[in-house]
């Protein structure tokens, strides 16, 4: 009996079913990670665009302190009492008898400034009562994170507009205006001012280079700095006019302000040029909260960060983020495809040339973090500040390409994905079959207009393989990007409308670095936790759409190239 | 070209002892191979070969497998070159010009001998791309010309009427006899003096067989035609002339009607018998 039941395992091994199984097992638990880890960072980052209720909580301690709490509630979790009382450093009379579980919320209750901290832990069984008040109001402030509280008036330079249930629909036309004056402050602060700015420092550079260099006699240099000097008191003059028009448009922001009052009793006046936005969550229909929703979102992806990066939005980062993947993706190619051909097609194939295989492949094994260490050390100071000494003299000792900068970072990136577009490369050469060159060849084409005309548009799809793996890579790499070239903070985009346009000397931001930057450098970790999904989830969302461009671009080709036999 | 010194039939060099060319008195030689021999490294593989392919006529080389039937075709427009252990020794006259000389274009030289290959190769391009690759290889041509040359040699090739509605359409979505009389198009395009054909009906179902059979008969008008075939009714049906080789040597060059009904030596007879092979 037992032996026959040995057989029928055995045959059921044989029949290869239990490897069925177990691959399917497998891919099974792949997928469900990868959809399980992209529905987290999607459920916990954009849920947080989503106009929360206020809730006010009427909360009693067992010390007989009482209060008032207005805020969103931001987190729940279930503790053990053990855990609970550790933690808070009480004893057992804060619970009631016999109770095993304490359930706690994260109350954010904003007001940093008059009432911190903005984010509490209240257990619930302390929580007499919830309320949803009508008309709780949220400003999302310029600085000190967002306030709750109850709107009581709104003043015109000082002189009161109008107070109780009329103020809120005058705060919301009021609030329209300062968004126009808002872009038009930004629009002045960014493009004229920036401008004279830039002129301004040109000119500063070319009197530099007139005063160093002995090359012009002293008339020509007297008129040309006069010249300068003429220019440069145009574009001051230009400079304070457009100043004094920031001032007025700022002041004219400042107009209006309005009174609050907070759960905990205080009277807050906010001045209009402070507040971004102001909503009534707990009034608000669906159809407003998701328009409210997708404003929030499209400022989180086009604007730029504020509040040490906890507030505001991303766009630097995926603006930095993208270009210097697409500028890696421009430099690796040639430079890989390049490679490649040399190896595969005209070098002679022998130990040499396998020794060389080896180590290329084995480049793509090296640390990240070493690139940024070689890439500090070489294009940084070595290349950079040769280029600074014969380019840029005048700036120095302030340095131009001497300094980590978009072009470095892209540079070392290349560096390091150059091994996966070799190796793909190579694969796709040694796939061409040989009658196909042989065909060209016996037409009277040479060796490279057979490469240039027959055989490398063959391997474009290898090549764009290489490229998808490479973007793949670059744009996930955050260590050595630390070193040459990504910033916390970025002043300016690398792209602008100042000649040249494209500044590859200037640092940027980067989503993985900002990931990085709000979760672990953040002044305010509770508030920027949210942001750290939603960035994660958008770093994710890029990186596969710029894979899912090369590969249906990749796609096209195969379709072309398809039913060449080997 | 030179006509005075290709009079090949005329040069006695030519004919060795073991390739009698008993019916070469009306014809001149296009290829003129002298003593011509092959290493691959230290093994030899052409032993000596002294033949005159004559001037638009179809010559035939049958043989059993590794022969060295294909390397010697393969020696006319230099394709051995390919392969970096290969040494050639003796002379090949193209038209009178040693192609091994040192001096020699090897690309000007494969223009004047095209290839036709076992398989068809088209290149994943479109069918006009295919036929016009070589011509663009001239330099720059005047689109109408060369709407007219991809025509002509669509045309000589018998595929006109085919493709002629989807020129635009990658060749690849031709059948395999039509991707073969592509290539022979793509061939025929840049005007060469020599057709070199290696077994290029050997991928193909019988019908295709006979198209490109058909279109032999029609290009030796034009072009001297040298084809390598494992096939014994199509070296008899296809050729002028052929020739037998036996494990490196030319063993017998002949009249195909001659070599085919009254053999010189034994062992082409025991070839074309089926004694072996």
């Amino acid at each position: 009996m037992v032996k026959k039941d040995g057989l029928k395992l055995n045959a059921w091994f044989a029949s290869g079913e239990p490897w069925v199984w177990m691959n399917a097992a497998a891919v099974g638990i792949s997928i469900a990670a990868v959809v399980g880890l992209l529905l987290l960072i999607a459920a916990r980052g954009f849920a947080h665009f989503w106009p929360a209720s206020v809730a006010q909580l009427d909360v009693e301690f067992p010390n007989g302190v009482s209060g008032v709490l207005l805020g969103e509630i931001a987190d729940r979790e279930s503790l053990s009492a053990n855990q609970y009382l550790e933690s808070t450093g009480q004893t057992t009379e804060a619970l009631e008898p016999e109770q095993a579980v304490v359930e706690r919320w994260l109350i954010k209750t904003g007001n940093r400034r008059v009432a911190p901290p903005d984010f509490r832990w209240v257990a619930t069984h302390y929580i007499q009562a919830i309320d949803y008040p009508e008309n709780a109001l949220v400003l999302e402030r310029m600085e000190w994170g967002n306030a709750y509280g109850f709107l009581e008036a709104v003043y015109q330079d000082g002189e009161l507009s109008s107070e109780g249930e009329g103020a809120w629909s005058d705060l919301e036309n009021r609030l329209k205006r300062s968004v126009g004056l808002r872009v038009e402050i930004h629009a002045l602060e960014s493009g004229e001012l920036n401008g004279i700015n830039y002129a301004l420092e040109r000119l500063r550079l070319e009197r530099r280079s007139l005063d160093r260099r002995g090359t012009v006699d002293d008339a020509t240099r007297e008129a040309r700095l006069s010249a300068l000097a003429e220019e440069e008191n145009l574009l001051l003059a230009s400079f304070q006019d457009a100043e004094s028009r920031l001032r007025s448009l700022e002041e004219s922001l400042a107009r209006d302000s309005i009174r609050i009052s907070t759960s905990s009793g205080q009277e807050l006046e906010v001045s209009l040029s402070e507040i971004l936005r102001a909503w009534r969550p707990n009034s608000m229909s669906t159809p407003q909260k998701a328009s409210h929703y997708l404003r929030s979102l499209w400022i989180f992806l086009s604007e730029p960060p504020r509040e040490a990066n906890t507030e505001g939005g991303i766009f630097p980062a995926i603006f930095g983020t993208v270009m210097m993947v697409m500028l890696m993706s421009v430099l690796v190619t040639p430079f890989g495809v390049i490679a490649a051909l040399y190896l595969r097609e005209y070098a002679k194939q022998g130990a040499f040339v396998r020794l060389i295989r080896i180590a290329v492949n084995n480049l793509a094994g090296v640390p990240s973090i070493v690139y940024g260490v070689f890439g500090l050390g070489f294009f940084v100071y070595f290349l950079g500040g040769n280029l600074d000494a014969l380019f840029f003299p005048d700036a120095l000792p302030a340095p131009t390409f001497g300094t980590p900068g978009m072009l470095w970072a892209s540079l070392t990136l290349a560096l390091l994905t150059v091994p996966v577009v070799v190796v793909s490369t190579e694969e796709g050469l040694t796939r061409i079959p040989r009658s196909i060159r042989e065909g060209s060849l016996a037409l009277g084409a040479t060796k490279a207009e057979t490469l240039f005309k027959v055989v490398l548009p063959m391997a474009s799809p290898s090549i764009l393989t290489g490229v998808i793996l490479a973007v793949a890579r670059a744009a996930g790499e955050v260590a050595p990007l630390m070193l040459v070239g990504v910033v916390k903070l970025a002043p300016s985009l690398p792209l602008d409308g100042n000649f040249p346009f494209v500044h590859l000397e200037r640092k940027f931001m980067h989503l993985g670095f900002h990931i990085y930057d709000v979760g672990f450098q953040s002044p305010n970790v509770e508030a920027a936790r949210p942001l750290v999904f939603a960035t994660a989830l958008l770093l994710v969302i890029l990186i596969i759409f710029l894979n899912l461009t090369a590969i249906m671009l990749r796609n096209r080709l195969e379709r072309r190239y398809r039913g060449v036999e080997a | 070209m030179t006509s005075e010194s290709t009079a090949a039939p005329a040069n006695p060099g030519f004919q060795s002892e073991t390739a009698s060319h008993s019916g070469g008195a009306s014809t001149d030689a296009s290829l003129l191979v002298n003593d011509l021999c092959l290493f691959y490294g230290d093994q030899q593989a052409l032993k000596d070969i002294n033949l005159s392919i004559p001037r638009k006529e179809v010559t035939a080389f049958i043989g059993p497998s590794g022969c060295g039937k294909s390397t010697l075709l393969r020696c006319f427009n230099r394709m051995n070159d390919l392969i970096d252990t290969v040494t050639v020794t003796g002379t090949l006259l193209l038209e009178g010009q040693n192609i091994y000389a040192n001096d020699v274009d090897v690309a000007q030289l494969r223009r004047r001998v095209g290839m036709v290959f076992q398989r068809p190769n088209p290149f994943p391009k479109t069918i006009y791309e295919n036929v016009a690759y070589g011509l663009r290889l001239e330099g720059k041509i005047p689109r109408k010309e060369l709407d007219d040359r991809v025509e002509w040699a669509l045309k000589s090739a018998a595929l006109w009427d085919e493709v002629k509605d989807r020129l635009k359409e990658s060749a690849l979505g031709l059948s395999g006899g039509q991707q073969q009389r592509l290539v022979i198009a793509r061939a025929v395009a840049v005007q060469p003096s020599v057709l070199l054909l290696d077994e290029p009906a050997s991928a193909l179902d019988p019908i295709s067989t006979l198209k490109i059979e058909e279109l032999i008969h029609q290009l030796k008008s034009d072009y001297t035609i040298v084809i390598v075939t494992h096939n014994m009714q199509q070296a008899a049906r296809v050729s002028d002339f052929t020739a037998f080789m036996y494990l490196g040597e030319l063993v017998e060059f002949d009249k195909t009607d001659d070599v085919f009904t009254n053999p010189k030596k034994q062992q082409t007879e025991d070839y074309i018998t089926g004694r072996y092979g």
